[in-house]
C-alpha cells in the first residue's frame, strides 16, 4: 500500500461526510413516515451504492468511493466500518442487564427461552435439513456453521427497537413491557456471545483454534470480565465520574476499556465484537454509571458511527441483484413464525393469557439493526451469501416495521 | 407438620415476635430491642437459638434479662443448620417478626456465601427485622422509607409499616418509587429532539407520581408526614441510596418472590442492592394473603 496522501484523506472525507448528511436527511424523511431510522441509512447505502449510483453514474460512483481504484481509500472506510461495528456492540452491551431477566421472574424465563430456543431450533433445521436453499453444500465444512448461523439470526432481538416501540406505545413501564425487554435481554445476551463462538469457528476453519479452545476462551473472558471487572468498576466508575472531568473522564475510560477489550478477544482469536460486548455488559450493568454518561455514549455512537455503518452494507451490495424473493419469503416466514410462536407458547406457559402471549410474540419479533449488523459481520467472516444477507437486512427491517401493529392488534389498542 | 394455619394470615398485628439468639456482642442491645417492640404491640416475645445448649449460655441469657427485667416463658434451643431451623422454628411458632442483628456491609465472600441474616431474608417465611446497630434503649423508627414497586404485596406492605409506624411512634413517613430508565438512553438517542426526550421523561415520571398518589391513601399515620418520592435509577440500588442520603431509621421492603440464589447475587438486582449494604435497618414484609406461603 502507497503511502496516504492529502488527496486520499479528501477522499476519504467527502465520502463520510455524504454518507454522514444524506444519511441523517433520509432519516429524518423517515421519522416524518415512521419509518425507522435505520431504514433511511440503508436507503443511502443502497442509493449511493453498486445497486443506483454504480449502476445509473459509474464515474460519479467511482469517484466519490473509489473501492477498486484506492487501495487506501479502501482499508482506510474499512477501519472506520470495522470501529463502528466494535462501538455499536459495545452500546448494545450497555443496556443489556442480565439481572432485568432474573428481575422479571417465571413468566420472563419461560418468554425468554422460549423466544430463543423455537426460532434457533427452526432456523437450525431448515438449513442442517434444506442447504441448497441457501446454497450451502451438504455436509461441507460451512453446512454446521451455517446451519448454527441461522439458527442464532433467527432467535436474537433487537433492545434498542425493542425499546422505543413500547415506549411510543407507552408500554415500556408495565407488564407486558418488562416481560418482553428482559426476554430481548436474554435473547441478545445468549445470541451474541454464541455468534461470536460461530464466528470463532469460522475462523477453525481457516485455520485457527477448535471448538474446546473456543468455548473455554469465551467462557473464561465473560466470567472475567463480568465478575471480577464488576467489583473493579464499582469501584473506579465513581471516582471516574467525580474526580475526572465530565464527560471527557468517563467517555475516554469506557471507550478505551472496550477498544482493549476488543483487541484482547480479537487476539485470542474470537471476534473484537465479543470483546466490545461484554465489555459494555460490564460498564452498563454497574449501577454507578450515570444515565447522563450512557446517554453521551450513545449519542455519540448512533449519531456518528452507526449511520456510517449501516449506509456501508449499502454501499457493499447490489441490493436489485441479490434479491430473491423466495429466499426473502422463507426467511420471514422463519422469522415469524419461529420468533410469535415461541415467545408466545413461553408467555402462556408463564402464565400469560393469550393475546397478550402473542403480543409478547410480536414485540420480540422486532430485529432490527442488531440482525443487520449480526448478517454483515456473517457476510463479512464469508458464511452466508449476497443472497441471504439481503434476505436478513429485509426481514430485520419487515420484523421492526410489523411490530408495533400487531402488538396494536393484539392489546385491542 | 401441618401449616395450614398460616395460609392466608395477615402480616400484622404482631402476635410473636421472635429474636434470633446468636450470643454475640450486640445479644443484650437485641433482647432489649425484641422485647420493647413486642412490649409496643402487645406480642409475646421468642427468643430462638441455632446452637448446642450450655449451661454458660443459659447463665448468660439469665444475666441479661435480669438486668434487662425481662421474663422470658419460652426459649426455643434447636441444632443443625441455622437458617433452616429458624425458617422451621418460626413456621412452628407462627412467628409474625423474627428480629435479627445484622451486619451493614458484609466481607464479599461472606456475602456470596450468605450470612444467616442475609438467608433469612431470601427465604424466610414471615416478616423480618434487620438491625444494623441494636441498642439496649431501642431505636427511634421516626424517619421510615417504604418501597413501593407494582405488586399485590405492596398494599399489604403499606399496612404493616402504617401499623408499625403507629406503634412505634414514627414522624416523617417517605413512600418511594424507583423509575428505571433502561432502554430509554438508548431508543431516545438516534431519533429524539431534546423536547421529545424530555416530554417522555416527563410522561414516566408523571407516570410514577400517579401510582404514588394511590399508595398516599393507604398510608395516613397520626402525627407522622407522608411524603411521595420519585427515585431515578435502578431498582433495589436507588431506594438503597435515598434511605443512606435522607437518614431513614427504617427501609420497608416486599419480602421477594421466588428464593434468591447465588446467581442473584452475582447479577445483582432488587433486594440484593439492599441486602449488599443495609442502609439502615430493614423491615422485609411477608405478605402471605398475597400468595406468600
Amino acid at each position: 500500500m502507497s503511502k496516504f496522501t492529502p488527496d486520499d484523506l479528501v477522499t476519504l472525507l467527502l465520502a463520510i461526510s455524504t454518507m454522514l448528511i444524506l444519511s441523517r436527511v433520509a432519516s429524518e424523511i423517515g421519522k416524518k413516515i415512521g419509518l425507522p431510522m435505520v431504514m433511511g441509512e440503508l436507503l443511502v447505502g443502497v442509493a449511493l451504492g453498486p445497486t443506483l449510483l454504480g449502476n445509473l453514474l459509474p464515474g460519479v460512483y467511482a469517484t466519490l468511493f473509489p473501492f477498486a481504484g484506492n487501495a487506501n481509500f479502501a482499508v482506510s472506510l474499512e477501519a472506520i466500518f470495522s470501529l463502528s461495528v466494535i462501538l455499536l456492540l459495545f452500546v448494545a452491551g450497555l443496556e443489556l442487564r442480565f439481572s432485568l431477566f432474573l428481575e422479571n421472574g417465571l413468566m420472563a424465563m419461560t418468554t425468554g427461552i422460549g423466544s430463543m430456543v423455537l426460532p434457533f431450533a427452526s432456523g437450525f433445521a431448515l438449513a442442517w435439513f434444506l442447504p441448497e436453499w441457501f446454497a450451502i453444500e451438504a455436509g461441507g465444512a460451512k453446512h454446521l456453521l451455517f446451519s448454527l448461523f441461522l439458527g442464532v439470526a433467527m432467535s436474537i432481538s433487537a433492545l434498542p427497537v425493542i425499546a422505543r416501540i413500547l415506549l411510543d406505545m407507552q408500554l415500556l413501564k408495565t407488564d407486558i413491557g418488562a416481560i418482553i425487554i428482559a426476554s430481548a435481554v436474554f435473547n441478545d445476551i445468549v445470541g451474541w456471545i454464541f455468534f461470536s463462538f460461530i464466528l470463532s469457528l469460522v475462523g477453525e476453519v481457516n485455520g485457527r483454534p477448535g471448538v474446546a479452545r473456543s468455548v473455554a476462551s469465551i467462557a473464561a473472558f465473560a466470567i472475567c470480565m463480568l465478575a471480577f471487572s464488576r467489583v473493579l468498576l464499582s469501584r473506579i466508575l465513581p471516582w471516574v465520574q467525580t474526580r475526572l472531568s465530565w464527560p471527557g473522564g468517563v467517555l475516554s475510560l469506557s471507550l478505551g476499556f472496550c477498544l482493549l477489550s476488543a483487541a484482547f478477544t480479537e487476539h485470542i482469536h474470537i471476534h473484537a465484537i465479543l470483546g466490545a460486548f461484554i465489555a459494555g455488559l460490564a460498564i452498563g450493568d454497574s449501577v454507578h454509571l450515570r444515565e447522563e454518561a450512557r446517554e453521551i455514549m450513545h449519542q455519540f455512537v448512533t449519531n456518528f458511527f452507526a449511520p456510517l455503518f449501516f449506509v456501508s452494507i449499502g454501499l457493499k451490495v447490489d441490493f436489485v441483484e441479490h434479491f430473491d424473493p423466495l429466499l426473502v419469503g422463507l426467511i420471514l416466514v422463519l422469522a415469524f413464525a419461529g420468533k410469535v410462536l415461541g415467545a408466545g407458547a413461553g408467555a402462556r406457559l408463564g402464565g400469560m393469557p393469550t393475546r397478550r402471549a402473542l403480543a409478547v410474540g410480536f414485540g420480540l419479533n422486532a430485529r432490527g439493526a442488531m440482525e443487520i449488523i449480526l448478517g454483515s459481520l456473517a457476510f463479512e467472516a464469508g458464511l452466508i451469501n449476497h443472497q441471504v444477507f439481503v434476505a436478513l437486512i429485509v426481514m430485520a427491517l419487515v420484523t421492526s416495521i410489523t411490530s408495533a401493529p400487531f402488538i396494536r392488534f393484539f392489546l385491542g389498542k | 407438620m401441618d401449616y395450614s394455619h398460616l395460609r392466608g394470615r395477615r402480616p400484622f398485628p404482631f402476635t410473636t415476635i421472635a429474636v434470633a439468639v446468636a450470643f454475640s456482642p450486640r445479644l443484650e442491645a437485641l433482647l432489649a430491642e425484641a422485647a420493647r417492640l413486642a412490649g409496643i404491640f402487645g406480642a409475646g416475645l421468642l427468643p430462638i437459638h441455632v446452637g448446642r445448649r450450655t449451661g454458660g449460655k443459659q447463665e448468660l441469657l439469665d444475666e441479661i434479662c435480669g438486668r434487662q427485667h425481662l421474663t422470658l416463658p419460652r426459649i426455643i434451643w434447636r441444632e443443625g443448620d441455622e437458617v433452616d431451623c429458624l425458617l422451621r422454628a418460626c413456621k412452628e411458632n407462627a412467628v409474625d417478626l423474627l428480629v435479627l442483628g445484622a451486619l451493614r456491609r458484609e466481607s464479599v465472600l461472606r456475602y456470596y456465601l450468605g450470612s444467616v441474616a442475609r438467608g433469612m431474608s431470601r427465604r424466610a417465611k414471615c416478616s423480618l427485622l434487620l438491625l444494623t446497630e441494636p441498642v439496649a434503649s431501642g431505636t427511634a423508627f421516626r424517619r421510615i422509607v417504604v418501597n413501593c414497586v407494582d405488586h399485590a404485596k405492596t398494599r399489604f406492605t403499606l399496612d404493616t409499616v402504617r401499623y408499625f409506624a403507629t406503634g412505634t411512634g414514627c414522624t416523617d413517613i417517605r413512600i418511594a418509587r424507583e423509575l428505571d430508565q433502561t432502554g430509554l438512553a438508548m431508543s431516545m438517542s438516534d431519533d429524539s429532539t431534546t423536547a421529545e426526550t424530555a416530554r417522555v421523561r416527563q410522561q414516566l415520571l408523571q407516570g410514577e407520581e400517579e401510582k404514588l398518589r394511590g399508595a398516599d391513601c393507604l398510608m395516613q399515620v397520626d402525627g407522622a408526614a407522608v411524603e411521595r418520592v420519585v427515585l431515578s435509577g435502578r431498582p433495589g440500588f436507588a431506594i438503597r441510596r435515598y434511605a443512606e442520603d435522607c437518614r431513614a431509621d427504617l427501609l420497608a421492603i416486599n419480602s421477594p418472590d421466588g428464593l434468591l440464589g447465588l446467581i442473584d447475587r452475582l447479577f445483582t438486582h432488587d433486594m440484593e442492592h439492599i441486602l449488599e449494604h443495609l442502609p439502615c435497618n430493614v423491615l422485609i414484609v411477608h405478605s402471605r394473603p398475597s400468595g406468600g406461603a
